[in-house]
């Protein structure tokens, strides 16, 4: 038996456009739930929560100073050997780049217009992307000295956990 | 990677020559309910068939021996292995057929896979039909669903917004670079104009540089008219073998060059690296160039462009080339791809809009078909709607597909008053620039005029 309980809408607007009479045009209405693992990356989004940031280094590839990864890898994109786990030192972290966006796309959980940032970090192989929690009206700029900040009450557990602020 | 070995570098080349025979394209619309994707499928080919090579459906059938399907994302049709339904629509079965997926990129990656399929001798009549069914969600969700294409881990969450991380580059690059802001907005003005002049544009429209700097922000400094549509809508070429050309059209347009690059989906994780050279570039054009690419460069680009050029032997692409279609994604995206192609050095890339290289009539005009700003982004359909519109330059064929009154009222479009020819006298090369991400897949694709 088919339930009559949700009865099919049908749009009769879409996009701010009438839907022609003789055309039908059905709402499919979805809600999925996928269980996504952070598998060999759970330590870092486990980190967030407890106030720490990690990234990993190959020793090999990246010699002793610098070529950190972050977002971090489980394995080194050059001699596929495991990596090894690091707290980035985040002393010296400045904006690489900046865009406040006032149009997120759908299921964005921050709140709008929100400042979307780059980072370049010391020691850093890569620019992460993140955004900034706390910023005053002439901020950011390209070169503002930055800090992380940790949301460890009622974490989110993915990378808004991490956000920025201005180093006063 | 960021060293390369002799492999990494080597320069492509076709076992048997490759052609393209014909082109057909739907209009594209924001919102196309009065179509099915298979409607919209069926409708490009059949004018690639019947408009172009004047030939009877049941006829040209008897030829295809191979298809290539081009569809970026099953979230927006929502219907998992759709080209089956589409191949079956157009009644193909039993033929053999692929659908191809990278991202922004898919169209191009679409033909090459087409013309590896003919030079392999695999197949020898092969047509790519390509589309995106992108008016079932809202907007918002359809820039969500182009976010799915983003890292879901590091990036998606940070804006769900593809906008937000070209305009991240956008910023870093008017830092570093510090062109006219306005140049970036002229790019816009360029392609929303071309677009009045085809009948299968979605947003065609003449801007002055202060609407286009005002107009409303979707991530600073990338304003609504710098970003490209959403579109609905589909695009078809046929290719063939030497052979089948000849015997199906008297003029082919035969493919000279062609390559492909990636880089790291992730713009973060784009390490600093030297820079790979053109052939019109030397090392001491960039001793002083510092974190390169950073944000500043597509060096997927880079690497495909570098393929196409060495196979045609193309030494200077703004002398040798007489007309361009690139990814204009977003008004940024194209000034930078300028430079990664070598139209102009890196930093300069302003030049090419400014002297005017870049407009009809310049030395290598880009985008006349109105490009993703102002005809389509149709994801599937765009890397194969662009070597249509080259394909019908070179064959002399822009107006007969573009002037002719049969289309503009086949859409329900009236032809503007003030309409302009557009077909580039005498242009026998062309090239076509298929992007996806940040920068994630290129593909090159040079075209020449048949003998």
């Amino acid at each position: 038996m088919i339930s009559s309980e949700d009865a099919p809408k049908l749009a009769k607007e879409w996009f701010r456009q009438k839907i022609p009479a003789e055309l039908l045009v059905k709402y499919n209405r979805k809600e999925i739930t996928h269980a996504h693992s952070y598998g060999g990356l759970s330590k870092f989004f486990k980190g967030l929560t407890e106030g720490a940031l990690y990234g990993t280094k190959c020793w090999d590839c990246g010699g002793v100073d610098g070529n950190i990864w972050l977002p971090p890898r489980v394995h080194c994109p050059d001699c596929w050997k495991k990596m090894v786990w690091i707290t980035v030192d985040t002393a010296g972290a400045k904006v690489y780049s900046y865009s406040t966006t006032n149009y997120p796309g759908a299921g964005f959980k921050g709140t709008v217009p929100c400042p979307l940032i780059s980072l370049e970090i010391p020691g850093v192989c890569t620019r992460p992307m993140s955004y900034l929690s706390k910023f005053a009206d002439d901020e950011p700029y390209i070169g503002m000295p930055v800090k992380p900040v940790f949301r460890k009450k009622i974490p989110t557990y993915t990378i808004l956990d991490v956000s920025w602020v201005p180093i006063d | 990677m960021i060293t390369f070995g002799k492999g990494n570098l080597r320069v492509p080349k076709l076992s048997r020559p490759v052609y393209i025979i014909a082109a057909g394209l739907t209009d594209f619309r924001k919102l196309y309910p009065e179509k099915q994707t298979v409607e919209l499928c069926l409708e490009a080919i059949r004018m690639a068939v019947m408009d172009g090579l004047g030939m009877e459906p049941k006829k040209f059938k008897e030829f295809v021996n191979f298809c290539v399907y081009s569809q970026f994302a099953d979230h927006f049709g929502d219907q998992l292995l759709a080209a089956s339904k589409v191949h079956d629509y157009i009644g193909l079965d039993l033929i053999g057929n692929i659908e191809v997926k990278t991202g922004g990129a898919t169209g191009g990656s679409s033909v090459l896979a087409a013309i590896m399929a003919v030079a392999s001798g695999f197949a020898s009549c092969v047509p790519v039909i390509g589309w995106e069914r992108m008016d079932e969600v809202d907007t918002r969700q359809g820039n969500a669903y182009i976010a799915s294409a983003a890292c879901k881990d590091f990036e998606s969450e940070l804006g769900w917004s593809y906008t937000t991380y070209y305009a991240l580059m956008m910023r870093r690059y008017l830092h570093e670079y510090n062109p006219n802001r306005e140049t970036l907005a002229k790019i816009a003005q360029k392609n929303h104009h071309y677009a009045r002049f085809s009948p299968y544009s979605q947003l065609p429209g003449d801007y002055s540089l202060e609407e286009i700097m005002k107009a409303k922000v979707v991530s600073d400094p990338l304003t609504f008219p710098e970003c490209c549509v959403m579109s609905t809508g589909a695009a078809c070429l046929i290719l063939a073998d030497e052979e089948t050309a000849f015997k199906l059209t008297d003029k082919p347009v035969k493919i000279l060059g062609l390559g492909a690059g990636t880089h790291t989906l992730r713009t973060a994780d784009r390490r600093d690296m030297p820079v790979l050279l053109l052939p019109n570039e030397t090392p001491e054009m960039y001793k002083d160039i510092e974190g390169y690419p950073g944000f500043k460069a597509f060096l997927a680009a880079r690497c495909g462009v570098r393929q196409a050029y060495h196979m045609a032997g193309i030494h200077n692409p703004i002398r040798e080339l007489d007309i361009l279609e690139t990814h204009d994604a977003f008004t940024v995206s194209d000034i930078q791809t300028y430079e990664d192609i070598g139209l102009r050095p890196y930093g300069r890339g302003a030049e090419f809009i400014e002297s005017g290289d870049a407009y009809f009539e310049g030395k290598l005009p880009t985008n006349l078909s109105g490009g993703l700003l102002g005809t389509m982004h149709s994801v599937g359909a765009t890397g194969i709607f662009q070597v249509a519109e080259i394909f019908w330059q070179l064959r002399n064929e822009w107006g007969k597909f573009h002037a002719d009154e049969y289309y503009w009222k086949k859409y329900g479009k009236t032809k503007p008053e003030d309409f302009r020819n557009l077909q580039v006298p005498n242009a026998s090369r062309g090239m076509a620039i298929s992007h996806a991400g940040t920068g994630s897949h290129v593909t090159a694709l040079i075209l020449e005029r048949g003998r």
